[in-house]
């Protein structure tokens, strides 16, 4: 790599950072196809950096969106639980279930969210109600405080056992596809549990890099993580991340999902590509 | 610890992950610049296996080695695996964060969420 060509790396994720923090997923739909083919690095070591732009956007947001209670713990470590034994599960199911049917599934599944996305484009924060039983036993309630609101904004987790059961899909198909992790835990936050688009964004910002980190050793051992790319990529992205998660204080729940629908609409049409056969 | 001195913690650790990582990675391409990546600032011959046999960039092995004697391509590295180790750092201060608040529904499926992942590290390749 040229320094020019870092240069330009480093820009390209300086965006996908920014991009990454605010919709709460790790950018690799934009820096694998930007390394790739603006690049012409290998497809290996682009998938190899953007293991490390997940982290690094999950980290370098996450340390501002959990001092500023925009990350809600209890339910990023519950719901962990479920992505973390999906994941293996999926690494395990690997060998026997064909992707590329799973390709399709997914991006329908991801297309379909989309259209349940443009509904709900007005809403700014959700329906309140008491919280169930099962919110107060695990103490899934928290308010966090809105900048732009003005106001503290009291939110509880609702349909638990489907955003479980969500989240454990959601790391299935991370383990089995290595992509979409971060766009499925923000459904799942939002459609399912109905949490505030910031709290899902900064919650799903918490978890990715963890699941993440999960597969990194298995990239590292096989060669793919090279620091000429994966170190251009790291520096861009904790850059774009840190500035988004600042960002996010200033603008509106709507807004916040405003930059997910895209993000969304492309993951989608991404998977669908690859299930027909030609992806990037 | 309370709520709020948890955030803290758990944010400090992320904070410090992170800018140890970007200094680190930022320091090798400087020194890149002006030894080049297999260079050493220390002035040494970085230690190979076979003389005249330069490693790949994506060879993490012999680090220690490697750094003692400052190549650049070894603080990259180095910077980069702190990148990787930030995640699980943070859920280790999760583990005790819980614990020292008492809560141990929730002390208990961090930790799970810890062996999950230190397993899945180790265990999966």
């Amino acid at each position: 790599m040229t320094p020019q060509a870092d240069l330009g790396i480093f820009a390209v994720c300086v965006v996908a950072g920014l991009i990454g923090a605010l919709a709460g997923v790790g950018g690799g739909i934009l820096v694998i196809p930007a390394l790739t083919i603006g690049f012409g690095v290998d497809i290996h070591l682009a998938v190899g950096a953007s293991i490390v732009s997940v982290i690094a956007t999950s980290s370098g947001a996450a340390s501002a969106y959990v001092r500023d209670r925009m990350t809600n713990m209890r339910i990023g470590m519950f719901l962990e639980l479920a992505t973390t034994t999906g994941a293996v599960c999926g690494a395990l199911l690997a060998a026997i279930v064909a992707p590329a049917f799973l390709y399709l599934l997914l991006g329908l599944v991801l297309l379909g969210s989309a259209a349940m996305q443009i509904s709900r484009l007005g809403e700014e924060t959700p329906p309140a109600g008491p919280p169930s039983a099962l919110a107060i036993r695990l103490r899934l309630t928290d308010s966090y405080p809105d900048r732009k609101l003005g106001r503290e904004v009291p939110y509880s987790a609702r349909r638990i056992p489907l955003g479980f059961v969500l989240m454990w899909l959601a790391g299935v198909v991370s383990g089995l596809l290595g992509i979409g992790s971060g766009v499925l835990k923000v459904l799942a936050m939002d459609g399912a549990m109905r949490l505030p688009m910031k709290v899902g964004s900064a919650t799903s910002n918490f978890m990715i890099g963890v699941t993440a980190a999960a597969s990194a050793g298995i990239y590292l051992a096989r060669g793919d993580v090279d620091p000429l790319i994966a170190g251009p990529v790291a520096l861009g992205v904790l850059t774009g991340a840190v500035v988004g998660a600042r960002l996010i204080q200033h603008i509106s729940n709507r807004s916040v999902r405003l930059v997910f629908l895209p993000v969304l609409v492309v993951v989608g049409l991404e998977t669908m590509a690859r299930g027909l056969g030609f992806g990037i | 610890m309370s709520p709020e001195r948890f955030r803290t913690v758990v944010s400090a650790v992320l904070i410090v992950g992170v800018s140890i990582s970007a200094a680190l990675i930022a320091a090798g391409f400087a020194a890149a610049l002006a030894v080049g990546w297999q260079g050493s600032l220390a002035g040494s011959v970085v230690g190979s296996a076979t003389p005249g046999h330069v490693a790949a960039t994506t060879d993490f092995s012999n680090l220690a080695a490697r750094l003692a004697a400052l190549q650049p391509l070894a603080l990259a590295q180095l910077g980069l695996l702190t990148l990787l180790a930030t995640p699980v750092a943070r859920v280790a201060a999760s583990v005790i964060g819980f614990a020292s608040e008492r809560d141990r529904l929730y002390t208990a499926i961090t930790a799970a969420v810890l062996v999950i992942l230190l397993g899945s590290i180790f265990l999966l390749r």
